[in-house]
């Protein structure tokens, strides 16, 4: 398709004023904030650290997703994902260096959340043998290194979008390209070790090599979830209603499907190997969580978390069918918040599923905060890259 | 009726461009034909619209066969394991959709891919061995450069005279009868 027949919305930003739903990130977060102390007040203790990692985690996943799309993007020279590219530009490039600061109350109570940081664990044997790696001072360093990187690759890649805005040359995607397909294997390791460093290590007896893609799959399907959302949410009344269409909406759907299915095949090989080794070194970390009504959680992840979504979302129709993808994402967005809570939660709950205010009201603070920032930066730049050169590519309708 | 002469298979139109052809087909398509098709040396995107075709019913044949191949598979360890000949493994019990999810999850691949295979090969009425339009001797340019649009005789819609003036609106380079 010739450049000439690329037609651009004459306003490229996203102006829209006084939508209702603009209210409800600054609603969220007076919520998220009153809620927190309602519940602190209620319920003192730990259970507002736990809670907050809880929450912390969940958006820290959308965080990497959206680095993860924009870094396959440039890798796979993909066109379709080219209008959508800005979406996660922003989110990324918002959500991960805000969620740096964000990540400060989870280091300084550490020592109450990781019993390994106390010495006060049961698996002192175990936690001799991994000192090396799992000690105090490690642990911190470790984190800002994460986030440095993170905070680093999103916002050059922004960057390097948002110069191409202005002069149109295609050195910024060759630039693209070329760190990304280096560096997403830092992005892999980075995002394995956080996983491990803030959740895996609540257990730090455990054994799993699987534990890093199996936060990684829920991450990106709950952030493919959320950009189906948001760009349908932008096709109604933003500058990109003109340019997405059919195509981007399957290839995103079609895509979360696919990561329903990844999550599944990555859920259910952890468990088969410990399940079939069946050694009480691992096999404990499952046994803690078969326990009352966290069975119960389990099951609903079998099957709410894989088998509902991957039925729903078999047919190709369904894909475009805009009311049920917004239910399916809204589940998405439940049933993650649930699997991290079925990872986090047995610690502090040994007795059973403890759904806690806290819950919710940490989840809304993050949601308010990281969403404003999102739409500040969102309304700054154009929505999409204006002179990316496989645009018009991406406009054709098929 | 005339034995010795032949029986019409339908009437061949030939396109020299691809959006001829399209413009063809969504004309065809707006006056309710069902047993008429196009041919090109290559895909044309935007073809499947202009014909009206709805999504393929190979899904269907997928799904089912994905389903039985699922079943079988839970079906045939439970069978084998803790019913024909229980045996203790690893201490484990005679069944559990655990370790029979592997197979089941092999066979729903299997059996999921055949039934693609057999569900395209049937909607498509395969296998074939002769077509009609193979004899005649301009169609053999639809793998090089012409473009066809042909609609068969035994549509319900279908009438010589009727159906090659509306071929003939269409613009065609030119209208055959082709025989069977």
């Amino acid at each position: 398709m010739s450049e000439a027949s690329i037609t651009l919305p004459k306003e490229v930003k996203y102006t829209s004023q006084g939508q209702p739903w603009h209210k409800l990130p600054s609603l969220s977060l007076i919520a998220g904030v009153v809620l927190t102390v309602v519940g602190f007040i209620f319920q003192p203790g730990k259970q507002i650290l736990f809670s907050y990692l809880q929450a912390f985690m969940f958006f820290l996943s959308i965080g990497l997703g959206a680095l993860f799309l924009v870094i396959v993007h440039h890798i796979f020279d993909a066109n379709w994902s080219v209008p959508t590219r800005r979406i996660c530009e922003n989110v990324a490039a918002t959500f991960l260096p805000t969620l740096f600061p964000l990540w400060l109350p989870i280091a300084i109570f550490s020592g109450q959340i990781y019993d390994w940081m106390s010495g006060d664990t049961e698996f002192a044997v175990a936690l001799e043998a991994k000192e090396a790696w799992m000690n105090t001072t490690w642990w911190w360093i470790r984190g800002f290194i994460y986030f440095a990187f993170w905070s680093w690759l999103s916002l050059y890649l922004r960057n390097l979008s948002l110069n191409q805005d202005k002069d149109g040359s295609s050195r910024h995607t060759h630039v693209a390209r070329r760190w990304c397909t280096r560096l997403i294997l830092f992005y892999a390791i980075s995002l394995t070790l956080a996983a491990i460093d803030w959740t895996k290590s609540l257990q730090i007896g455990w054994f799993s090599t699987m534990y890093g893609v199996y936060y990684f799959a829920g991450s990106v399907w709950v952030t493919l979830a959320t950009l189906y959302m948001f760009s349908l949410l932008m096709k109604k009344e933003g500058p990109l209603s003109t340019l997405l269409g059919t195509k981007h909406f399957k290839a995103m759907g079609t895509l979360f499907f696919a990561f329903t299915v990844f999550y599944a095949y990555i859920a259910f090989s952890q468990y088969f190997i410990i399940w079939n080794a069946n050694l009480p070194e691992e096999t404990f970390w499952y046994a803690v969580r078969d326990v009352g009504s966290w069975r119960g959680l389990g099951m609903l992840m079998i099957f709410g978390h894989f088998f509902v979504p991957f039925l729903v979302l078999l047919r190709i129709d369904a894909k475009l069918n805009t009311t049920l993808m917004v239910l399916v994402g809204l589940w998405a967005w439940l049933m993650h918040l649930l699997d991290l809570n079925f990872i986090i939660m047995p610690v502090l709950h040994p007795e059973g599923f403890s759904p806690s205010l806290l819950d919710i009201s940490t989840w809304l603070m993050l949601f308010g905060l990281l969403t404003t920032l999102f739409m500040k930066s969102f309304r700054a730049h154009p929505a999409f890259p204006i002179k990316d050169p496989r645009l018009g590519e991406s406009l054709s309708t098929h | 009726m005339d034995t010795n002469s032949q029986q019409l298979h339908g009437l061949l139109a030939q396109f020299d461009t691809p959006a001829d052809l399209m413009h063809a087909a969504e004309k065809i398509r707006d006056h309710g034909f069902s047993r008429w098709d196009v041919f090109s040396p290559f895909p044309i995107h935007g073809m499947d619209d202009a014909m009206g075709l709805k999504n393929s019913k190979v899904g269907w044949f997928t799904f089912v066969g994905g389903s039985t191949g699922f079943t079988v598979g839970l079906l045939m360890i439970w069978f084998m394991n803790a019913y024909d000949y229980p045996l203790i493994v690893g201490g484990k019990p005679f069944f559990s959709p655990i370790f029979s999810f592997p197979v089941a999850y092999e066979l729903t691949i299997l059996l999921g891919a055949l039934g693609t295979l057999i569900g395209m090969a049937f909607l498509n009425r395969l296998p074939r061995l002769h077509n009609p339009l193979l004899k005649n001797q301009s169609f053999k340019r639809a793998t090089d450069d012409k473009f066809f649009l042909v609609i068969e005789a035994s549509d319900a819609k279908f009438d010589l005279e009727e159906t090659r003036k509306l071929l003939e609106s269409t613009h065609p380079v030119s209208i055959e009868e082709v025989q069977e």
